[in-house]
């Protein structure tokens, strides 16, 4: 019976593939092969299903290829299924059967037509990674999946600016909990020795020695998984990214916002349940974190005047009990109340059009004024401030930008004194001497090997935050990041007992999109385009293909898992020693910002609105 | 010396000065002249959207709102290009376009710049430039800061219904409401104390504000007109409903001037925050002279050869049209001997077209004629308990009148999905537990096996179907609210005999006469109310068409009638009905009126009805994708009702799209002319009515109704992003008022995509059946009318019946029309409808290939 788990990841990959060939106009070809790829899956999972309930409820477990191995990491394509992951998968298929044959009319005519279907059925391999993986690293791809499709699916309207605005802020906040997660993978090879498979999994007890006391994991570990399940899952204080993705077809709001995507913080707190199910204050800390959810989101959803924006609070108030829920141990219910707000939410949402004509046709016969607001005594007056404060929605959508974005971008500013191509000019010659030191390592003193990596790594961070506030040239930013790409693999280089064919599996994805990349911006360049990053451009209009070759790049550079580079980003973060703090937290920044950066680029040349004036363009505002 | 007094010149330089000063009165006058007019969405009418530019010509009209807007109003060069190549614009249309135009001698040299010239276009609106400099200087967004916000309060202090806490102290005007809250509230909107302390100064005005914020007064004018037309959706609505309140039932004391307050002061708070100290009123040192953004424009020969253009896409089609109809009018008009089986009066709308044409098809001997669908009774309606009036007249008149629902026969449903409940903590916890699965059963019981629901805008709801109605007044001094409660006998008298009069129906009647008025039913749309009856306010017509047959089967009317001439036999009754132009579905009103002969005819009558609803609703099948017409009239039927109450359907129907003609005249001149559902149909008998009286009674809300609905659709296809609101799938519901994309996105009126793909943005081209000279004087007695035809908005051509001839209205006279087209002749129309091809995209040069030619068709006439 396990053979058939590899089946619910193959079937929705081969449709995908098969979906890609179809032109835009032959609907019918687009959506047979979608649907049938979600019968198949369906079939499959009653199967399991039977089994499952037949053999006293018993992980299904699949072992699959290894991807990779070496001493400490075993990245191996293995799954399993347990009753959560069950329940979710199949909530998730049921769904979204339901909403490619709602979208089948629904999109019809659609310039994107081919694209939506392409995305749903890409959010859905991401969603079975995620729900069917093993170990942290396979979630972790699926985890990026989903991330990436979010982006494509905000920006559906990629000619107008708010989608591709919101997409970035999105992507931007999603880029926040993936770092999380591939963190935790960090910190548990670290911690474990070896990559954790969560079917056989007990916990936090281990044997090895380590150079940081327990106390240092116990705490780590859970927070970065709760970090990353805290943002997907809209939580305080990441909730106001929710209403703004809801930018796409209804449908994909629906499936997305409303149910299947921000509900997974729920089932990635149950899936690392070990990791922090014997620490008390981590009951307290997700249960709190659910409590202040419940109450902001329940009073921001109240004065929305707006019906997508209330469903989406209301949701983010009702996952915010779930978290309560999971603090309280209590699993299945949280899986229960899953099934029934994602169901709910998906219907609200897919009807939410009608409210106008149906709630107008109520007021007609049973308006009633609403009674005047007094303003005398404290109560009042706090009612009042509550009042304005859920209109600003707590201030939580200034909150990432004014403490994240905008130190970062001080910082960038800062060295402003440098030319970017100064930059780039100077860093080549620094960057040969380097590589010539990394492979004759000997010709350094110890003090020097040990302080190197932190050093390269401290340059690449330079190169990235100059990327990240460039305002001129793509091409420079874009040049920037790959340079700072190949300072990263240095400075890894200097770690020891490193294995250069890791560096070798990283760089050969780096280096291949790269110079594409670069090939791309300069065919811009030569037919007259605009290529500044100070307002966007949206090329795609008129450059389709160069826009999803250049998507690809992207993906790429971003360490995405298409290309080797994500596998050696993995492999490399795991030679950051526990004691390399600083190291660490240069590379993690630098993660963030290049992902930042280059969907920043991509957004800027390709999205947004072409303003070339021979055909329609909406307004900055709608 | 000469050049100073060219005319265009002095009215520059006089608006310059006149700029310099600021006028904050007329200022506001001057936007909300230019802001959409569209009202909530409940109210949907059609109206021109560049009603703004309708006191210029046409094309001078059009181009000049798209440079000072930067708007799309017609197709790009390449587009026009690409349908002649593709014979969708013929070439000796273009011959004839450019001889009439521009004379015999230029044709060669503007048929290269036509075909073949390349010219650059270029976007630089004027609107929006001053503004862009904040940017420009101060690398600041001010959009970004303070749009979200500002529409986060406009949405919440005018929604009318999706919050559960509504915004406080409404009834005292958002900017009071604002001081109230600021005073009150321990927190605030503003993120600086500055600006809080603005809020409440004594002097707040727009003028102090722009001061602080442009400095220079020659520039405040064009500011203002920046800002507001960065969101012109907001401006426009408030503005709106500024003018119309009742057009919100929970009412909101709103002015615009008060919104533009509010925006300078989020405005000048934003800088404050950002920039510090750092920065100065916009225009200190400004470099380029204040701009009148209205200034008469120059155009170039880009525009010309664009109107060129338009006018050959265009007449490619009237040309075809005109031969038909002149085709027509040269034969011998029939003359009916045998006994007409039933008449049916049915609204103008466009859509009703091939519901007539069909029933002559299935029942020759019925007679089908048109008319506005409230037939002639402008009210206020108030159904069962409702707390508010329902206005179902066109929107220009203001009723004296109200129908009350005295009586209905079933209560309404609810929907708990719906429920606000749903939203708050403890019971949106429970909602979600105990509807959760529910509501997964319901989405695939609504895919799979669609029903009616109490959601669903039902066009048989809008008015019980058994329900009883006060439409006889009582009393004189039955007064509501300044309305008289229902008609008087002699105000019913008028109402008959003008609407007859007007539609020719004055001898000859049938036994039962049909008053059929339409509605539409559709699912999940928030601009239902736009396929809906456009001479009713956007609302379903049935209410009109009841009142109507009440009348008009009133004994005491009746005598009055036939004392002033008018003679309705005794056994002939009027008898209500309503079409469901979506789900394709006729259901009739107070059949137990019927005499027990006319019962029984009225049996037979309903099988017609039946019949030619089947064919009708074949020939729209051919244009939804999702259908298969070669399949059984039955399984259509069954397929067109499902879509009406689909929520995953958003083309329910396809509402006025494709419209571009409107004839006035008699059915029986056009009979057997298929048009393809593009005519609005006016019947008009010019027999009695040798010097056009009715007529100009006849004509006049035609301009409004029709010319309003051409021009919506046209300016929503031709820009479908600035002046239509773009695709429907992204659409947000905000405040029950109107639809945005985002969250934080302006509201979008206008016409969706959805509604308008199939529609080949033409005129209306008006033919009217009378002399010119009668047709010209009876335009000319009405100056907002003779504006409409002089100033081209719409075409004019008179059938006349004198000498069969086609006369065409140019240059204040009428001028014959030849046709170039020889029309094509088909004996099997149901062949032609079956076998036409189906649009590959939405795109203009594939959605005009699935209009079906004119054409006659020689069967059953």
């Amino acid at each position: 019976m396990n053979s058939l788990l590899p089946i619910l990841l193959l079937v929705p990959l081969v449709s995908l593939l098969v979906g890609f060939s179809f032109s835009n106009k032959n609907e019918k070809a687009i959506y047979r092969t979608s649907i049938i790829s979600i019968l198949v899956n369906f079939v499959t999972i009653i199967s399991l299903t039977s089994y499952w309930i037949t053999h006293d409820f018993e992980y299904i477990i699949f072992k699959g290829p290894t991807l990779y191995h070496s001493s400490e990491i075993d990245f191996s394509l293995n799954l399993f299924i347990d009753g959560y992951s069950l329940a979710y998968i199949f909530v998730a298929t049921l769904l979204t059967g339901a909403i490619i044959v709602f979208s089948k009319n629904y999109i019809h005519r659609e310039k994107g037509y081919k694209r939506f279907f392409n995305n749903l059925k890409f959010f859905y391999l991401g969603l079975m990674l995620v729900l069917l993986a093993d170990n942290l690293e396979i979630l972790f791809v699926g985890w990026e999946v989903l991330g990436v499709t979010s982006f494509f699916l905000i920006g559906f309207y990629r000619e107008r600016y708010l989608p591709v605005k919101n997409a970035l802020k999105v992507v931007s906040l999603y880029r926040v909990a993936d770092i999380a997660l591939l963190l935790g993978i960090w910190i548990t090879h670290h911690y474990f020795g070896h990559s954790i498979s969560f079917s056989n999994f007990e916990g936090l007890q281990n044997t090895e020695s380590h150079v940081l006391n327990d106390a240092f994991y116990h705490f780590m570990i859970p927070s970065v998984f709760l970090i990353a399940a805290m943002v997907k899952s809209a939580q305080f204080p990441f909730s106001s990214w929710l209403p703004r993705a809801m930018e796409g077809p209804t449908t994909s709001s629906a499936i997305f916002y409303g149910s299947l995507s921000v509900h997974i913080g729920v089932f990635l707190l149950i899936r690392t349940a070990p990791f922090w199910e014997n620490n008390l204050w981590f009951h307290f800390l997700i249960g709190g974190i659910g409590l202040i959810t419940c109450v902001l989101a329940t009073l921001t959803s109240r004065v929305q005047s707006s019906i997508k924006t209330q469903i989406a609070y209301s949701s983010i108030a009702q996952i915010g009990f779930m978290f309560i829920e999971v603090a309280l141990g209590l699993y299945w219910f949280a899986i229960i109340h899953f099934t029934c707000n994602a169901l709910f939410r998906s219907y609200q949402l897919l009807v939410s059009p009608s409210v106008l004509s149906y709630r107008i046709h109520e007021q007609l016969f049973h308006f009633i004024p609403p009674a005047a607001q007094k303003t005398e005594g404290l109560w009042n007056r706090i009612k009042l401030s509550i009042y304005v404060l859920s209109i600003k929605e707590f201030n939580l959508d200034i909150f990432m930008f004014r403490y994240l974005w905008s130190p970062l971008k001080t910082i960038g500013n800062s060295f402003k004194f440098v030319k970017s191509r100064t930059l780039i000019y100077s860093m080549a010659p620094l960057f040969i001497l380097g590589l010539y030191t990394v492979y004759n390592q000997d010709i350094l003193s110890l003090f020097m090997l040990k302080h190197l990596p932190e050093i390269f790594a401290g340059l690449g961070l330079m190169l990235i935050l100059k990327s990240f506030v460039e305002r001129d040239s793509s091409m420079v930013s874009w040049i920037l990041i790959v340079v700072n790409q190949l300072f990263l693999s240095l400075a890894f280089g200097f770690n020891e007992e490193f294995d250069f064919n890791q560096i070798h599996i990283f760089l050969s994805g780096i280096l291949v999109a790269g110079i594409l990349g670069i090939w791309i911006l300069n065919r811009l360049k030569i037919r007259g385009e605009d290529i500044s990053l100070n307002q966007f451009h949206g090329h795609s209009y008129e450059y389709p293909r160069l826009a999803f070759l250049f998507i690809i790049c992207c993906l790429a550079i971003a360490g995405f898992p298409i290309t080797p580079t994500f596998i050696g980003e993995d492999l490399m973060l795991g030679h950051i020693h526990e004691n390399q703090f600083p190291l660490l937290i240069l590379v993690v920044l630098n993660l963030i910002l290049d992902g930042l950066v280059i969907f920043r680029i991509y957004s800027r040349l390709f999205l947004g609105e072409h303003k070339k004036g021979y055909h329609e363009f909406a307004y900055r505002s709608s | 010396m000469m050049v100073i007094f060219h005319p265009t010149i002095l009215i520059h330089v006089l608006m310059k000065t006149v700029n310099l000063q600021f006028n904050e009165e007329k200022t506001i006058e001057h936007l909300v002249h230019h802001l959409p007019s569209q009202l909530t969405l409940k109210d949907f009418v059609h109206h021109n959207s560049l009603h703004n530019f309708q006191d210029k010509e046409f094309f001078e009209g059009i181009f000049s709102a798209s440079k000072i807007f930067g708007i799309q109003v017609t197709f790009n060069l390449n587009e026009y290009r690409k349908l002649h190549r593709q014979g969708r614009i013929r070439t000796d249309i273009i011959n004839q376009v450019i001889t009439n135009k521009k004379g015999v001698s230029h044709l060669e040299a503007f048929k290269q710049k036509m075909l073949e010239h390349p010219y650059k276009h270029t976007y630089n609106p004027r609107i929006g430039k001053l503004r862009a400099n904040w940017k420009k200087q101060y690398k600041i967004d001010l959009e970004n800061l303070v749009q979200p916000l500002l529409f986060r309060i406009i949405g919440s202090y005018l929604d009318q219904g999706i919050a559960i806490w509504h915004f406080p102290f409404e009834e005292k005007g958002l900017i009071n409401a604002l001081k109230i809250l600021e005073q009150k509230s321990l927190t605030s909107f503003f993120k600086t104390k500055k600006a809080k302390r603005l809020l409440l100064s004594d002097d707040l005005s727009i003028e102090k504000l722009l001061k602080i914020l442009v400095g220079n007064e020659s520039y405040y004018e064009n500011y203002l007109f920046d800002q507001q037309f960065s969101h012109k959706g907001w401006s426009g609505l408030v503005s709106a409903i500024e003018g119309t309140p009742e057009t919100l039932f929970y009412r909101k004391k709103v002015h615009l001037k008060d919104f533009i307050l509010l925006e300078l002061l989020l405005e000048y708070d934003a800088l404050e925050k950002t920039l510090g100290n750092h920065w100065e009123p916009l225009a200190t040192d400004y470099p380029i002279e204040a701009e009148d953004y209205f200034a008469p424009i120059e155009f170039g020969e880009m525009e010309e050869v664009l109107q060129l253009w338009q006018e050959a896409f265009e007449w490619d089609y009237y040309d075809e049209v005109l031969a038909g109809v002149a085709k027509l009018a040269e034969s011998k008009r029939h003359i009916q001997n045998v006994e007409t089986s039933f008449q049916a009066i049915f609204c103008v709308d466009d859509r009703e077209c091939s519901l007539r044409r069909h029933l002559e098809y299935i029942d020759p001997m019925c007679e089908t004629l048109g008319a506005p669908g409230f037939y002639g009774a402008a009210i206020y309606f108030q159904p069962y308990k409702a707390q508010f009036y329902e206005k179902n007249c066109p929107v220009a008149l203001t009723p004296k009148h109200l129908i009350k629902e005295i009586e209905i026969s079933k209560k309404r449903d609810h929907e708990v999905i719906h429920s606000k409940n749903s939203h708050t903590f403890f019971k949106g916890f429970l909602y979600s537990m105990s509807l959760g699965l529910w509501a997964g059963f319901r989405l695939f019981r609504d895919l799979f096996n669609p029903k009616m629901q109490p959601d669903i805008a039902d066009a048989f709801s809008h008015m019980d179907v058994k329900g009883k109605l006060l439409i006889e007044n009582q009393d004189p001094n039955h007064i509501e609210n300044g309305l008289q409660v229902g008609y008087t006998i002699e105000e019913m008298v008028d109402i008959v005999s003008s609407l007859l009069k007007g539609i020719g129906l004055v001898d000859k009647y049938a036994p039962i006469v049909y008053v059929v008025a339409h509605g539409s039913s559709s699912a999940n749309n928030p601009h239902h109310g736009a396929h809906d009856c456009g001479a009713c306010s956007g609302r379903p017509g049935a209410i009109n068409a009841r009142v109507f047959a009440y009348m008009a089967n009133h004994l005491k009317v009746r005598a009055i009638l036939a004392k002033k001439g008018l003679i309705i036999p005794e056994h002939t009754q009027f008898l209500p009905a309503m079409h469901d132009t979506s789900s394709d579905e006729v259901g009739y009103y107070d059949q137990e009126i019927l005499s027990s002969e006319n019962a029984r005819h009225h049996q037979l009558h309903i099988d017609t009805f039946e019949n030619a609803l089947g064919l009708n609703a074949k020939e729209r099948a051919r244009r939804f994708a999702s259908i298969d017409i070669s399949k059984d009239i039955k399984h259509i039927r069954n397929e067109i009702k499902k879509r009406s109450v689909s929520y995953f359907e958003p083309r329910p129907e396809l509402g006025h799209g494709t419209n571009a003609l409107c004839h006035v005249g008699s059915r029986e001149k056009i009979k057997g002319l298929f048009l393809d559902r593009r005519a609005f149909l006016q019947s008009y008998d010019y027999r009695s009515d040798p010097n056009g009286d009715v007529l100009l009674q006849v004509l006049s809300p035609l301009p409004n109704v029709c010319g309003g609905i051409n021009l919506e659709y046209y300016f929503s296809r031709m820009d479908n992003e600035k002046m239509g609101a773009g695709t429907k799938l992204p659409h947000n519901v905000m405040g029950l008022i109107g639809v945005a994309n985002s969250s934080d996105g302006d509201l979008r009126p206008g016409l969706p995509l959805q509604m308008i793909e199939n529609h080949d943005p033409v005129r209306l081209l008006m033919m009217v059946e009378h002399t010119p000279e009668i047709v010209l004087k009876t335009i000319k007695s009405s100056q907002a009318m003779y504006d409409w035809f002089d100033k081209k908005w719409l075409h004019l051509v008179a059938i006349s019946p004198e000498d069969g001839k086609l006369y065409y209205f140019c240059d204040g006279k009428f001028e014959r029309y030849n046709p170039l087209l020889k029309i094509t002749t088909t004996s099997d129309i149901l062949g032609v409808i079956e076998t036409a091809g189906e649009m590959k995209s939405n795109h203009i040069l594939d959605a005009t290939k699935e209009n079906i030619s004119v054409q006659i068709y020689s069967d059953k006439i």
